[in-house]
């Protein structure tokens, strides 16, 4: 089957919203992709994704795996809950004299990562106990699968798109100035403990939602590779952010494209079609 | 209320000023006594860990005094701050120099960081981000990205920035780790161009004598405690040996320090060995006054 028969076809209705959803995750990841790429919070990327597994866990095993949208609703505030107080555990942490950040991402992320396997086994033995609803797969946890997104899912991704984009405009300047000289912008007045604060409660917010698309293994590819594309192409602010956006959601497409042709899974898939994108991106010459 | 500023207003007074970080056993800095004019330049000299970036960030309003009183400008340094009276000069690894920025952007930082979202700078703004790329000779870079200029380049960029605002006073940190006697030379003559035509006032914080000495029209030296607090001339060698002496080995390594002296010592205004505390008239304390710790 190819990719116009999945759209096209009398089972559209079911692939459509994961299409959506996907093109939506990857501009998400795009527009914080810059400033996640620039101010090295690629690895904090990593530990607040798994660190979202510890939240899946957590919310399954407090009996939140049904397939109701109240329970799907419960689930994913748990996660983000869980989520933006890892982010803001490895920041604190990171703050401390006797704690070096790439330490405390290590902490927060095994910890997350050992507590949310350990919880998952816990809600899937209480399920076959009792009877209810299997939890999700692990597959499918870890590596995403937004192809059974429902639009539900479209628009929650759209709301924290929306969310994320006023957010970023609305501190666009501190957030610049913090991120390219932390020292001075805070000498100069830009309150860093809320500046360092909003962006890692967008990233935590984000990276929830990307795990949708690519599994908790590889959404932190959605927020460096956008980033890492656009700053071969451009060397000006407003460029930047085009390019990663652009290439972001072309990139998705292409990757969903691939996956529909080659029946191959769809985060992963996204994913190389990213890395592809990259490859052409620092091997094109550039203009002037 | 936002305190009135001071008739008889210095552009910086320190009275007494003692900070000791939290779980710290010692004072970082103890009983600090300065007062600067307006116009005037000071520099401050010390070894590492002697105290100087630590009164920076108080004169900043980064670290709140234990005992003493700070006023910039006849405000407090948190105020003075908010209204952009203080211009810094970090030192400039800090920056993130593969950002996308062009100077102008850089430039301009602290000017619209103090804008609301959707408002943009105004002519008057613009016009002050422009004189400030102009005073440190880099118009024709104005639109060069960051990361494309030369180490001296990024320096001046990052001076336009500090007085883009319109600052009284001008703290620069360290400025001139890492550049050749060449650079600190024009950097000396930049910050005396700048001074002249923004009748700024200056403090410049170094451990690097030749930059303090180019910079400055009185040197204070810190280490916990003022040591000496007067004209560079009467900067002797000994005073120097005092300042450093307790971390000579282990901070500056003795051929630095012997070069410094002997290039003291070649100056006919330093070759004179009668250094007393009269001369340092301003000195608060004895310097064998014990630790309050």
């Amino acid at each position: 089957m190819n990719t116009l028969e999945y759209l096209t076809g009398s089972q559209a209705h079911l692939f459509w919203p994961g299409v959506v959803t996907a093109l939506l995750v990857a501009m998400l990841g795009a527009l914080l992709s810059p400033l996640v790429v620039l101010k090295r919070l690629a690895f904090i990327g990593q530990g607040v994704s798994h660190a979202a597994f510890g939240g899946v866990g957590l919310g399954l095993a407090l009996g939140l795996g049904g397939d109701s949208l109240a329970d799907q609703a419960a689930l994913q505030a748990v996660v983000i809950a869980f989520s933006i107080g890892a982010a803001l555990g490895i920041a604190w942490l990171s703050a401390r004299p006797e704690t070096k950040p790439d330490t405390a991402i290590g902490i927060v992320l095994a910890a997350a990562m050992a507590l949310g396997f350990i919880l998952y086994r816990v809600a899937g033995q209480r399920a076959s106990a009792s009877g209810s609803s299997r939890p999700p797969a692990l597959e499918s946890v870890l590596f995403g699968d937004v192809l059974s997104a429902s639009w539900a899912d479209a628009l929650s991704a759209c709301v924290v798109l929306v969310l994320v984009a006023f957010a970023l405009w609305w501190s666009r300047r501190r957030l610049i100035f913090w991120g390219f000289d932390e020292p001075a912008s805070r000498a100069f007045g830009v309150p860093e403990g809320s500046t360092r604060t909003v962006l890692l409660v967008l990233l935590a917010l984000s990276v929830v939602v990307a795990v949708n698309l690519a599994g908790i293994v590889l959404a932190t590819a959605l927020f460096v590779l956008p980033g890492a594309i656009a700053l071969a192409r451009s060397t000006r602010l407003g460029g930047v952010w085009a390019w990663s956006v652009v290439g972001a959601g072309v990139s998705a497409l292409l990757g969903l494209v691939l996956s529909f042709e080659a029946d191959l899974m769809p985060g992963p898939s996204v994913v190389l079609a990213m890395t592809g994108a990259f490859l052409l991106a620092r091997l094109l010459p550039r203009g002037a | 209320m936002p305190s009135q500023p001071d008739t008889s207003s210095h552009a910086l007074s320190l009275r007494d000023v003692c900070y000791r970080y939290p779980g710290a056993s010692g004072y970082a800095v103890d009983g600090v006594s300065i007062e600067v004019a307006p116009g005037e330049r000071l520099g401050v000299l010390g070894p590492n860990g002697g105290g100087k970036s630590t009164l920076l960030k108080l004169v900043l309003g980064l670290l709140e005094p234990r005992e003493g009183s700070i006023r910039v400008g006849g405000l407090t340094p948190d105020e003075a701050r908010r209204r952009g009276l203080v211009g810094y000069l970090p030192q400039k690894v800090n920056a993130g120099l593969d950002w996308p920025l062009s100077v102008r952007q850089v430039v301009a930082m602290p000017i619209t960081s103090r804008l609301r979202p959707w408002q943009q700078p105004g002519e008057e703004a613009k016009e002050s981000i422009a004189r400030a790329i102009e005073l440190v000779g880099m118009l024709e870079h104005a639109n060069t990205p960051i990361g494309r200029l030369s180490g001296g380049q990024v320096q001046r960029a990052m001076i336009a920035r500090a007085v883009a605002s319109g600052p009284r006073i001008l703290l620069l940190d360290e400025p001139t780790v890492g550049v050749d006697v060449v650079g600190q030379r024009r950097f000396g003559e930049l910050i005396e161009r700048l001074h002249d035509e923004l009748d700024l006032t200056v403090v410049t914080v170094s451990h690097d004598l030749t930059t303090v000495a180019a910079t400055s029209d009185r040197i204070a030296c810190l280490r916990r405690t003022l040591h000496f607090h007067d004209a560079p001339e009467g900067l002797t060698p000994q005073v120097l040996a005092d300042v450093f002496s307790h971390d000579v080995e282990s901070v500056f390594g003795a051929v630095h320090v012997d070069a410094h002296a002997a290039a003291d010592c070649d100056d006919p205004t330093h070759t004179h060995h009668e250094h007393s505390h009269d001369s340092a008239h301003n000195h608060p304390h004895s310097e064998d006054e014990g630790e309050r710790s």
